[in-house]
């Protein structure tokens, strides 16, 4: 499978899914003129990977400095697909990684690994 | 001539730090939400903690303009215009934001608003969280969840106002103070 990178713009974040190393990355801002439209190749691409996984450990980094309301509602969707991965038997843990000066980056990553059962949701201090 | 020197010294006595009123775009967040970031997060006195509590409702507040605002040069036009002003009073910040809209609007969004403004933080966040996981509204073009966002950050309750227009439109004002 090809991997999928995005170069980070002012108002989108890094993307940087590797299908060989199972690292995925989402790094920067997130508030693109239009989220839906930004985030499809993303949820098209993790579709087809979270399928293809077999026994793989996949580590998904996300480290946001900022973002808005409508790409918070993404990333709870994109919670919501990898809870979903993991119920299935995938093996995918998650490290919301935040500067120790981001309160509100902190709090947001609190708030999403309450909401996460199946799915492990670490908190990374930088 | 235009004289803007008194203008000028209209905005310094009421505290405002930014202004800006005319069509919006994205680019507008990106550029001027920089300048923003710079100039309340960086130098002497900065306080990069309030810099990305004010950039994230000015976002907000600009977003909404561009979604919301029934002012447009023409139907399928991608700007709207707005107007959207940050200020410091008394040690806080403020960043009020306005757009003409529907009269019919009205009643839906004073409801929704009054509503937060009586919920205490707790209760932001459970509502917050909950809208979040539900399907998009009806015409909303965000996640529909901006305002509960911004009511979340402002450290008073969130104050709001509409000013009638004419029969057919409205104009709406928020303040969020930080």
């Amino acid at each position: 499978m090809e991997n999928l990178q995005i170069e980070a713009k002012k108002s989108s974040p890094e993307i940087d899914f590797n299908a060989q190393t199972n690292i995925l990355l989402i790094k920067g801002e997130s508030y693109p003129e239009n989220t839906v439209l930004f985030y499809e190749p993303v949820f098209q691409w993790l579709e087809t990977y979270i399928e293809s996984l077999e026994d793989e450990k996949v580590v998904f980094n996300i480290e946001l400095i900022y973002f808005n309301s409508s790409s918070s509602k993404v990333l709870m969707d994109l919670f919501d697909t990898l809870e979903e991965a993991c119920e299935d038997g995938k093996s995918i843990i998650v490290n919301w990684i935040y500067d120790e000066e981001n309160e509100a980056s902190q709090e947001y990553g609190e708030e999403f690994a309450e909401d996460m059962d199946a799915l492990s949701f670490n908190l990374v201090e930088k | 001539m235009i004289d803007l020197y008194d203008y000028k010294k209209g905005l310094q006595e009421d505290g405002i730090i930014f202004s800006f009123s005319g069509p919006m775009s994205h680019e507008i967040i990106e550029g001027i939400g920089s300048a923003i970031r710079v100039k309340i997060g960086e130098g002497e006195d900065g306080d990069r903690k309030a810099a990305l509590k004010v950039f994230a409702i000015f976002v907000e507040q600009v977003e909404n303009v561009i979604n919301y605002s029934v002012e447009k040069d023409s139907e399928d036009s991608q700007l709207s215009f707005g107007i959207v002003v940050i200020g410091k009073k008394d040690g806080s910040f403020f960043i009020s934001g306005g757009n003409k809209i529907y009269t019919q609007k009205v009643p839906t969004l004073r409801t929704n608003l009054e509503k937060l403004t009586h919920m205490n933080k707790d209760e932001l966040k459970v509502y917050y969280k909950e809208k979040r996981k539900a399907a998009k509204e009806g015409d909303s073009k965000g996640a529909g969840i901006g305002f509960i966002e911004m009511a979340r950050k402002s450290t008073k309750p969130i104050e709001y106002s509409f000013e009638d227009i004419d029969k057919d439109y409205s104009f709406f004002t928020i303040k969020i103070s930080i």
